[in-house]
């Protein structure tokens, strides 16, 4: 029996950051990990994705390059070739959390582990038991996976995300099942290289937890620009798939495509935990409920990331494991005001912090919001990315700003502005009176904070309206 | 031709009432029948209807203003009709003769907006609220301030209250201001700007906010925590409920006797009944047993001013009823009189009134005797405080299985503790004793409500 004062469970973005900070503060750690280093994130989400995605957007621009004066002939591209630097990327990025580990004296068990009692644990390696642990504080970090619903066929031609980012090569017709932040980042990249994309989504539209004005312009630049079919409101049905591709219908109409991406969402990994050992019930969907600090109702048993039903973020797991490691070394109560971003590498990018404007009527506060164009920003008509705009929701009756989306050319980098504002508890007026440096596209954040009080320099003035629901 | 809406007299007791709501605006055409505005009396918030068809030609008593009873509160009449001239109504005292404790109560929005100025740091602290049923403030003191020195106030979100002024005739000028945030090391605050503007809108003086820490940054949520701790003032029902509790509890000589009512036998039979379409209510059968005690216990149905003593002959029963906005006693008149079935009518009816407000400030006053029922409450048991007027009053706790012993042996049995609370001025031990004693023996006495139902 080995003893630690704490082993965390699963070394993804939310485990392994968890294990460096006890370290840190003088714990003896390990850290117990199935299958590889980084967890979904980085092997099989955020980091190949968006791997994949520079290549397809770079691909799209230099397509697109004459607009901007330049020609290029013959543009190609390998999807093999883009696999195997994705391979490359997840490799280099994986060696360095080993290395990071290591380097702050933190042991890595491979295998699955499994509760034997509250503060025990063993460890099974191909099927066989190869040790047992114990520690005082225990941290559950075992993430998600794709869910693949028993409705869909099983076939090669039928594949969930983490499979579909190994392909050998692209199909030509995709069928995306699901309108959401994973169905359609993957139907832009696989658009923007060519294939045929049908996004099919039963709700009434892809992207619901965003205000209605970004999925508008997220709609119509995926639907004009990308050439993608949105088939929303409605089920997929009368599946059938075999080796060669995937038959459905849609409201009586038949369609089909060598391939269809299920993606409707993440399950939490908890089956193999044997979490009635531990005391802990998961809840009727599955996931580990937490207080503030991460802690679940067994004693010195935390549970961060997806596994506990939070936001599905890499950037929430890693803060709620920082926090709960903090807590588990030197138990203090330490709560932190949760602004989480969230970004969505679809084509164009989108990405929102704080409270949107359908919450907010959904809670009946009253906000303004204060909206600008890239279409009227120097920078943005330079370079040719013209789509979108950011947008400031804030409180009608103190100014504060309580939330931003931003959606364009490089919104996901645009959005740390306002995160720092929203966390900072900044108000419009305030931000309004920061000076951003021309040309660039962050005094799209500015002018939109003048917007909001009317005094947009570049654009023409609207009447500024309160909204509150009745 | 203008019609004048008054004020109306709501009941016996009723000298002036508040204007809550005006449901129609000024020019907006106004039906028969239709509800025009709420008032608030100090027992109760009613709608009021209009007697007159027409426009509402104008209001002369706003939302938050008292009046007397009868005074125009508003003209209705044709576009263009000439309205007569009122002089602005003066609010009347607080009618004496109503409240026995005189204590001055302020108009709802003046204390509002005095509070609001001032702040949790105010002489109106929490513990102020203690004792007395209604501090009033002192009539604010006019701080002689100079603009620059008021400005400066403002821009820091803070009170001018505890600055003390060094100009002439105790002025504070710009430089006590100063020297004052020096004193209180304003400058190392960290407030974010969305907390200072929520401050300032809501009067909080960011000095007197509570934080965990000294060093804490001052954030929304800080705001927002001191703003939820700010004084509020009670409605005027609970006002008056706070003045007439305090009077008895303070004036009245309370004692207390608990017996234990075995109610197996009852409850079984009223499941005999329920299935025979006759849903008796347990307080049915406590208010006709009460009923008939005090006809033969004249020392309960009684009050006294602490010199002479005034039976009533008649048995008002009083029915506490608790209600979102605090509580209110409903009145079953001449419940002696009245059959088990008629009560169970009468109670239920009270009691539903109660629940949606509408019950009229007559059907509230003149009771002798009130029994408090916290039996769906999950409560041992428990005492209350006599309604001022009375003699007693009866507290009925929770039904509960509960071991007991009888011949000998220990059985379980749905056992009820009712307490009687009584005005010793004018009930003895003994007496009040065999009082609750007969309601106890009537209540576990099949027989007699057989012969009743």
């Amino acid at each position: 029996m080995e003893k630690y004062d704490l082993i965390v469970i699963g070394a993804g973005p939310g485990g392994y950051p968890a294990a460096i900070r006890a370290a840190q503060l003088g714990a003896s750690v390990a850290i117990v990990e199935k299958e590889a280093l980084g967890g979904t994130c980085l092997n099989w989400g955020c980091i190949p994705t968006k791997t994949l995605i520079a290549s397809a957007v770079l691909y799209w621009h230099m397509r697109h390059a004459q607009a901007l004066g330049v020609s290029v002939e013959k543009v190609l591209f390998d999807y093999a070739a883009m696999i195997q630097h994705k391979n490359q990327v997840v490799a280099k990025l994986r060696g360095g959390i080993a290395q990071l580990l290591k380097a702050n004296g933190v042991t890595v068990f491979e295998g699955m582990a499994a509760f034997m009692t509250r503060n025990r644990l063993t460890i099974q390696r191909n099927g066989k038991e190869s040790v047992a642990l114990e520690a005082a504080r225990i941290i559950i970090a075992a993430g998600s996976s794709a869910v693949l619903p028993a409705f869909l066929p099983k076939a090669a031609s039928v594949v969930e995300s983490r499979a579909f980012l190994d392909l050998p090569r692209l199909p030509a017709r995709l069928i995306v099942l699901g309108g959401g932040v994973i169905g359609c980042e993957l139907a832009c990249m696989a658009a923007q290289l060519g294939a045929q994309v049908t996004i099919v989504e039963i709700l009434d539209d892809i992207l619901v937890m965003l205000d209605a004005d970004l999925r508008t312009e997220a709609r119509r630049y995926m639907e004009n620009q990308l050439k993608i079919r949105i088939l929303t409101g409605k089920p997929l049905e009368q599946i059938k798939a075999g080796a060669q591709g995937v038959k459905g219908q849609v409201a009586g109409e038949g369609i089909e495509a060598e391939l269809l991406l299920a993606a409707v969402g993440r399950q939490p990994v908890t089956e193999q935990l044997a979490l009635d050992k531990a005391g802990l019930k998961p809840n009727a969907k599955g996931y580990i409920e937490v207080n503030a600090v991460g802690q679940t109702p067994s004693a010195g048993i935390y549970a961060i990331g997806d596994v506990n039903g939070g936001p599905q973020l890499a950037h929430a797991a890693t803060a709620q494991g920082l926090l709960a490691a903090e807590h588990a070394v030197k138990p203090r109560l330490t709560l932190r005001a949760q602004v989480v971003p969230s970004c969505i590498f679809t084509a164009p990018e989108i990405a929102v912090v704080g409270l949107s404007e359908q919450d907010a009527k959904q809670q009946n506060r009253a906000v303004k919001t204060g909206k600008f164009h890239f279409a009227a920003l120097g920078k943005a008509v330079a370079s040719g990315e013209t789509t979108g705009f950011v947008k400031w929701i804030v409180d009608a009756d103190t100014d504060q700003l309580l939330g931003a989306a931003a959606i364009g050319a490089h919104a996901t980098e645009l959005i740390a502005t306002a995160v720092t504002a929203v966390q900072a508890e900044l108000t419009a007026a305030e931000f309004a009176r920061t000076i951003q440096a021309h040309p660039t596209l962050s005094e799209a954040w500015m002018e939109a904070a003048h917007a909001v009080h009317g005094q947009c320099i570049h654009a023409p003035p609207r009447r500024k309206h309160v909204e509150r629901k009745a | 031709m203008v019609q004048t809406v008054i004020m109306p007299k709501l009941g016996q007791t009723v000298e002036e009432s508040t204007i809550l709501k005006w449901h129609k605006r000024e020019g907006e055409p106004v039906k028969k029948g239709e509800i025009l505005f709420e008032i608030e009396t100090d027992k109760a918030v009613l709608e009021i209807e209009s007697f007159f068809e027409g426009t509402l030609l104008k209001i002369v008593v706003a939302e938050g203003q008292t009046v007397p009873v009868s005074v125009p509160v508003a003209f209705i009449g044709q576009p263009g009709d000439k309205i007569p001239e009122v002089k602005p109504v003066k609010r009347v005292a607080p009618a004496a003769d109503t409240t026995p404790a005189h204590v001055a109560v302020p108009p709802a929005p003046a204390l509002r907006s005095a509070l609001a100025k001032e702040g949790p740091s105010s002489h109106l602290r929490p513990s102020g609220f203690g004792g007395q049923a209604v501090v009033s403030p002192p009539p604010p003191v006019r701080k002689a301030i100079s603009p620059r020195a008021r400005r400066l106030i403002r821009e820091c979100v803070i009170s001018a209250d505890p600055i003390p002024g060094t100009g002439p005739g105790g002025r504070v000028v710009e430089k006590d201001v100063q020297a004052y945030l020096e004193a209180k090391n304003y400058a190392e605050l960290k407030i974010t700007p969305a907390a200072k503007n929520l401050a300032r809108a809501n009067g909080i003086d960011i000095l007197a906010v509570p934080r965990v820490a000294s060093q804490a940054r001052i954030t929304v949520a800080t705001i927002q925590q001191a703003i939820a701790e700010k004084p509020v003032t009670m409605s005027k029902m609970r006002q008056v409920i706070a003045q007439r509790l305090t009077a008895s509890f303070t004036t009245t000589p309370h004692f207390y006797v608990t017996v234990a009512v075995d109610m197996t036998d009852l409850l079984e039979w009223r499941k005999i009944l329920k299935n025979e379409n006759k849903p008796f209510t347990v307080t049915d059968f406590i208010l006709k047993a009460v009923a008939l005690a005090l006809v033969e216990f004249p020392a309960l149905n009684s009050s006294t001013d602490g010199r002479a003593t005034r039976w009533h002959s008649r048995v008002h029963l009083g029915m506490a009823v608790s209600i979102a906005e605090g509580l209110v006693v409903p009145v079953i008149r001449n419940a002696h009189e009245l059959s088990i079935a008629e009560l169970h009518e009468l109670a239920a009816g009270l009691a539903l009134k109660a629940r949606d407000g509408k019950l009229t400030p007559d059907e509230m006053t003149g009771s002798t005797f009130t029994v408090s029922n916290m039996g769906m409450l999950d409560v041992d048991n428990f005492t209350a405080i006599i309604n001022p007027g009375e003699s007693a009053i009866l507290a009925v706790a929770s039904t509960r299985p509960t071991p007991v012993v009888r011949d000998g042996k220990i059985e379980i049995r749905a056992i009820m503790k009712i307490t009687l609370a009584s005005d010793h001025r004018l009930v003895d031990g003994a007496c009040a004793a065999r009082f609750v004693n007969r309601i106890k023996s009537m209540l576990e006495d099949l027989e007699l409500w057989k012969s009743m139902i």
